[in-house]
């Protein structure tokens, strides 16, 4: 790339070849204003904010879209661009109901900004009074068409982002607005995943969120706080923002993020939501079929003196949320394990992790990275989705798989043993009829394509197996066997989403691995898979509290201590071996039903915005969450409740291992250095 | 190949169509078969002739005479004396508007007289369903010339010798177009049509697609070979149904004779081509909206840079030009781009086509050299103003562009002197206004157009023609101040500047060039509450003369909302109060005795 130097209102300015002249500008500290502009979304130049005068060029070009020379000599704010800049405010004003004083946006409104900016103190048009009908029909959020100025931001993002296409633009000239799905309300919306991610850049008060209206604008808030999203294992970033003591509104990051800066509507809802639940405020012990409140000392000695007991007997057991941070884990690890030598500790889905630990041991043995971050899929040519439901298991996934289709022109091939979730875009939907023939046409095809790459793609030479042998054994036609094998040889950057159901069965989990390493779907952070495990930070489970061997059900215990945030629901299996337990503490920080109803001794916790550690995403990153609320009352955070419980257990757990996951897959050497393996050597 | 006496050439083009032409082709065909004819005379249908007002049109050769306004009732009489016993169906030829000069033949008509046809040169002549008359008229030929004598670089300096520039509108070089796109780096180019001819009034498109595909395609093929493109798509308007139908036919007659497809003429020269059907959005006429259009996306503008000659259909490498400018291509091939410099002005070569409209004699399609005074255009060909009107004024260039008074009548036409006077060359729509045409009205007119067609994406186009489309309402309900009139040149020049793409940037001229030449009406509107040519409704109102009035009470009793009282015996009156202005007394009253005042 070469170096370009611009001269900008008289300022000498460096940029590099392929960017616009509003990327040298505020790159080099020089304020072009903008409203349609957002970073990380293709520019349209509509708003003409940042129209500029470039000498020798007679035409108003916009900053935005037009491309910097080297030698251009810029002027950004000349008196005529004023005038017009102004007159086009006027103009936006004039046009629809921007009457400030009766708009939840006011004060957090990039419009509203600009005018004060530009001086405009008065309208010298008449007002148009538009009076288009609002649509109210979603329950989260509302679009008030007399505030928008046509933007098009929530159509870009709703499009490169979220991969939707639910919201486009219809009619013409002034009577021009957003639309919903061709036509249908919002609330009746088939496609909206309501993600929120429109809401999140409207510059005005055109769509918004009705939890968040009025509680605060972003900028009187009292902080914003970064922290990590634990709800699934994507672990998105996101900003809380907080005023007077609660949280007003929960936030993707920016939209020019490599991931998107994305939420999806479990972030967006679940998390500010939970701050308004039922605490469980103080420790409480069960009497008969009621709860009374108690001290954290007596309920404390009340679980010792249980604990120690079952211990004695060996009747022990203490299950964990995979949303602890790696510290909280690493707390249990250094009492539990190191501690008291407990063998029965695990995650809840352990054996979801066993499995995925399993399949993918003999890759992570050979030093490569057996997976890719998740928004890696954006960059990949043909995305194959392995029995994933990634709208239920990870919705950000689903959009990067939407926009991967949708815009980069990626083939969708979808092998599970239900049709394909994404029913529309779908290029290739072999569904096979057991999870036996899945993983055996997932093993021939990795065959086949081995042999196909081996020999240059000569159909001729491949003579060990045949498209017509793998459909037989996958009880599929040998047409759709050669349609996916067709796919994955014209691919040059496949990647594998993998899902949390096939994680259990390790010899799938390899039989994968080895199809995307067959394929040669080799990134730069490692091999092409994307595995949906359960929650936030399973992988940080995996060298902490997750057991080597199942042993949740497999016999009556007298003690089991359960610690839970309270944000996913519990599975049945867990709940089922809990409940057959003879003394139950359940520490949480909500009136999670039913597994509070279980406890004998319920412990109160800090919610997830009164915690902070680190999660390790299936970005591959490493991340923070942080404290958003400081806990208040009776609760006490998990170091020193376990520190409290040690006493009375008379151990003293050595200080927890640091970053437990920060060394797990690591990547020793580049991807593509893997071999594919056997399937024996994961096979029970 | 079986050699005829005679040819009937029945105009079936969209216009005379709608007048008739079916009825009388098949009555035609069923005359000359039932006389026994039809082994001697051969009918034959054909694209327009371009003087739609007089269709349907029928042209009978070797003689070269064209009838008029034809009827299945006048078939007989043309089969029985002009094929039969050679006479000339006198009562059915063309007649002179002012001296009623019956003209037997179809070249000396003075609206054929001066005009110059190379677009339009086989429109009306051949059966465009037929691909073989388009190679009878030398179709094709420059195409084998291009493929098997020359390099694409020789095809493109050939362009840009003629001095070809864009007929739809901008009027950029083509050859230099064409220039840039053979440039950019790209392994796949496009060439592309733009046949989705939008200005109200503005048909020589149609007439070319309806009358002379092949044209349009030989030439396509010609700027595909000269810029390295293998794939073409047209983007015809959907109401142009007839265009559709010949352009299919046309192409798979191409293909079936390999002209279309791959290895053209047994050359290494390959090329697809498809037609694509637009929506009816005025704005998907301009060139990224229509290259979005096709793609399948919302047709709306995006601005350059980048240019599609760099990045434009998919991303691709594109080359977009109108029908006429492709169709213009084949005649500079085959004649030399000399040749067709040597028509025209220093910076305007060759022909343009005009769709003549309005308050003159002979509407229609014309072709003539660029450099032809508008006042020929309108006074020769078109045969004057209508009713012997006073000439007023000449809108130019579709709803972009601009009016031009009777100053401007002797301005030799060219993209340069339309420009200095405010106007543009567009499309080449012509509206000729008379004494009774309210220039503001003309400008309220033109800009709700546009407003309307704005696709919205834009600020300046989308609110700036809103707020200037009201208060040009403003003004012609006589509600107006002076003070608007600034704010409405504010606005414009604004608007002008500002807008994202060609239709903002346009849509002001109409309004600027009647403020430039027409300002005393809009003054008028404003401080006399008068509109001088008495066509704004707020501002006249109807009056019964009671001198002229014979009370026989024919406008009351047509008055739709019975507010013109009187009796026998008093002469009536008009109730202003209710009046609705509609103007029906006027029509109706067989005395004159009603005015508009």
């Amino acid at each position: 790339m070469k170096d370009i130097t611009l001269n900008i209102d008289g300022k000498i300015c460096k940029g590099t070849e392929g960017d616009t002249i509003l990327e040298v500008a505020r790159s080099n500290d020089v304020y072009i204003p903008t409203l349609c502009f957002l970073e990380g979304l293709t520019p349209i130049g509509s708003c003409r904010m940042c129209v500029v005068e470039v000498e020798n060029n007679p035409k108003m070009m916009t900053a935005c879209t037009t491309p910097a020379q080297d030698g251009m000599v810029v002027s950004t704010g000349t008196e005529k661009l004023r005038d017009y800049r102004r007159q086009m405010l006027e103009l936006i004003f004039a046009g629809r109901n921007h009457f400030c004083m009766y708009c939840s946006q006011s004060g957090d409104c990039e419009l509203q900004d600009m005018a004060i900016a530009h001086g405009m103190d008065r309208v010298r048009y008449p007002y148009l009074y538009a009076d288009f009908e609002n649509d109210a029909t979603h329950r989260d959020i509302q679009i008030d068409h007399n505030r928008c100025i046509l933007c098009l931001r929530c159509i870009r993002v709703c499009a490169e982002k979220v991969g939707t296409h639910t919201l486009d633009l219809q009619k013409r000239g002034w009577n021009a607005t957003i639309v919903t799905d061709l036509g249908r309300k919002l609330g009746e919306s088939s496609t909206c995943t309501t993600c929120g991610a429109c809401a999140q850049v409207c510059p005005t008060g055109t769509i918004t969120l009705r939890e968040f209206a009025y509680r605060g604008r972003r900028k009187d808030c009292d902080s914003v706080v970064e922290s990590v999203c634990p709800l699934c294992s994507v672990g998105c970033r996101i900003k809380a923002y907080v005023r007077t003591g609660s949280i007003a509104r929960v936030e993707g990051t920016a939209v020019n993020e490599p991931d998107g800066g994305q939420l999806c509507q479990k972030g967006r809802w679940t998390l500010p939501r939970s701050a308004e639940r039922e605490r469980i405020s103080v420790p409480m012990i069960r009497e008969g079929s009621h709860y009374r409140e108690a001290t954290w000392e007596e309920a404390l000695d009340l679980v010792a003196k249980q604990f120690r007991k079952a211990h004695e007997a060996d009747s022990d057991g203490v299950l964990v949320s995979s949303l602890c941070t790696d510290e909280e884990l690493g707390l249990f690890v250094s009492l539990f394990k190191d501690g008291l030598g407990m063998e029965r500790i695990d995650t809840f889905d352990g054996d979801v992790l066993r499995g995925f630990v399993k399949g993918f041991e003999p890759f992570r043995k050979q030093g490569v990275r057996p997976f890719t971050a998740a928004h890696k899929i954006l960059d990949s040519d043909c995305i194959v989705n392995l029995s994933a439901d990634p709208d239920e298991e990870a919705p950000v996934i689903a959009s990067y798989i939407r926009v991967g289709v949708l815009r980069n022109g990626a083939s969708l091939v979808n092998i599970s043993c239900s049709p394909s979730p994404f029913r529309d875009i779908t290029d290739v939907d072999a569904v096979t009829k057991t999870p036996a023939e899945n993983i055996r046409l997932i093993e021939g095809l990795a065959g086949m394509v081995e042999a196909l790459k081996a020999t240059g793609g000569d159909p001729e030479k491949t003579v060990q197996v045949t498209a017509a042998e793998v459909a037989e054994k996958a009880g599929l036609t040998e047409e759709m066997v050669v349609k996916i094998l067709g796919s994955l040889m014209d691919s040059k950057k496949p990647v594998f989403v993998l899902g949390g159901c096939l994680s259990r069965d390790p010899a799938t989990v390899a039989a994968s691995v080895n199809l995307a390493i067959a394929c040669g779907a080799f990134f730069d952070d490692g091999i092409g898979m994307v595995p949906l495990v359960v929650s936030g930070n399973s992988l940080g489970t995996i060298n902490t509290v997750l057991a080597d061997e199942p042993w949740l059900g497999k016999k009556k215990l007298d003690f089991m201590y359960v610690y839970s945030t309270g944000l996913v629901p519990e599975d049945e299996a867990s709940l089922s071996a809990i409940s057959g337990s003879r003394f139950v503490v359940v520490q949480c920080p909500f009136w999670a039903h039913p597994l509070v109803n279980l406890a004998d001794v319920l412990l109160p916790a800090p919610a997830w915005f009164e915690r902070s550690g680190h999660y390790c995403t299936i970005e591959g990153e490493r991340r923070r969450l942080s404290v958003v609320i400081p806990p208040k009352g009776e609760v006490r955070g998990l170091a020193s409740v376990l520190k409290d419980l040690s006493k009375d257990l008379g151990v003293t757990p050595e200080k927890p291992k640091e970053a437990p996951c920060g060394n797990l897959f690591a990547s020793e050497k580049p991807p593509a250095a893997a071999r594919m393996v056997s399937l024996e050597e994961v096979r029970d | 190949m079986a050699l005829y006496r005679a040819h009937v050439l029945v105009c079936k083009g969209t216009g005379c169509k709608s007048s008739g032409a079916a009825p009388v082709y098949d009555a035609l065909k069923e005359e000359i078969t039932r006389r026994g004819l039809d082994k001697e005379v051969m009918l034959v249908e054909t694209g327009c002739h371009g003087m739609c007002e007089m269709g349907p049109i029928v042209v009978v050769y070797p003689e070269g005479s064209l009838y008029c306004r034809v009827t299945a009732d006048d078939v007989a009489e043309i089969v029985e004396e002009h094929l039969y016993k050679g006479r000339l169906v006198q009562r059915l030829l063309y007649t002179t508007p002012e001296d009623k000069v019956k003209i037997p033949h179809y070249r000396d008509i003075p609206f054929y007289k001066k005009q110059f046809r190379i677009a339009l040169r086989n429109c009306g002549y051949i059966n465009p369903d037929n691909i073989e008359e388009y190679i009878a008229r030398d179709g094709y030929v420059a195409l084998a010339k291009a493929l098997t004598a020359m390099d694409p670089e020789d095809v493109l300096a050939e362009v840009k010798t003629s001095g070809l520039r864009g007929r739809g509108g901008g009027g950029f070089p083509t050859g230099l177009k064409w220039e840039f796109c053979r440039r950019a780096k790209g392994d796949k180019k496009y060439v592309i049509c733009n046949a989705d001819e939008g200005d109200p009034g503005a048909f020589m498109d149609r007439s070319i697609l309806e009358g002379d595909p092949h044209a349009l395609i030989e030439g396509m093929m010609l700027g595909a070979y000269a810029i390295g493109a293998d794939e073409g798509y047209i983007y015809c308007r959907a109401e142009y149904p007839l265009a559709i139908k010949r352009l299919g036919v046309a192409m798979a007659q191409c293909t079936e004779y390999g002209l279309l497809g791959d290895n053209i003429m047994g050359t290494d020269f390959s090329f697809h081509l498809h037609v694509k059907e637009g929506a009816g959005a005025f704005v998907c006429g301009e060139e990224t909206a229509l290259m979005a259009s096709i793609e399948g996306e919302r047709g709306m503008p995006r601005p350059r840079p980048p240019f599609p000659a760099n990045k434009g259909l998919w991303g691709k490498p594109s080359n977009i030009n109108n029908v006429e400018t492709w169709a213009n291509v084949p005649s500079i091939i085959r004649e030399g781009g000399e040749w067709f410099a040597s028509i025209g002005t220093e910076k305007s070569k060759g022909t343009k086509v005009f769709a003549l409209t309005g308050k003159v004699n002979n509407t229609g399609l014309v072709e003539v050299p660029m450099g032809t005074t508008i006042r020929e255009i309108v006074f020769d060909m078109g045969g004057g103003i209508l009713n012997g009107r006073k000439f007023k004024a000449v809108q130019i260039g579709g709803p972009s562009g601009g009016c031009l008074t009777e100053e401007h009548l002797d301005l030799p036409v060219n993209y340069e002197s339309l420009t200095a006077a405010g106007a543009i060359m567009g499309s080449g729509g012509l509206v000729v206004m008379d004494e009774d045409t309210c220039m503001v009205d003309v400008a309220r007119f033109f800009l709700e157009f546009t407003q309307r067609e704005s696709c919205g994406k834009c600020v300046p186009c989308r609110e700036g023609t809103k707020q200037m489309l009201l208060t040009l309402e403003k003004i012609t309900s006589g509600k107006g101040k002076m003070k608007d009139l600034e704010t409405l040149e504010e606005l414009a020049l604004m608007v002008k500047e500002m807008s994202l793409c060609g239709l903002g940037q346009t849509a002001p001229n109409p309004v600027l060039t009647t403020l430039r030449y027409f300002r005393d009406e809009y003054e008028a509107h404003i401080k006399d509450k008068k509109c001088p040519a008495k066509a704004c409704s707020a501002l006249i109102s109807f009056v019964i003369d009671a001198e002229k009035c014979r009370k026989c009470g024919i406008c009351a009793k047509n008055c739709p909302v019975d507010c013109i009282a009187g009796d026998r015996n008093t002469p009536y009156v008009i109730d202003q109060e209710r009046c609705i202005k509609c103007g029906t007394c006027l029509e109706v009253c067989p005395f004159q005795a009603v005015s508009k005042v």
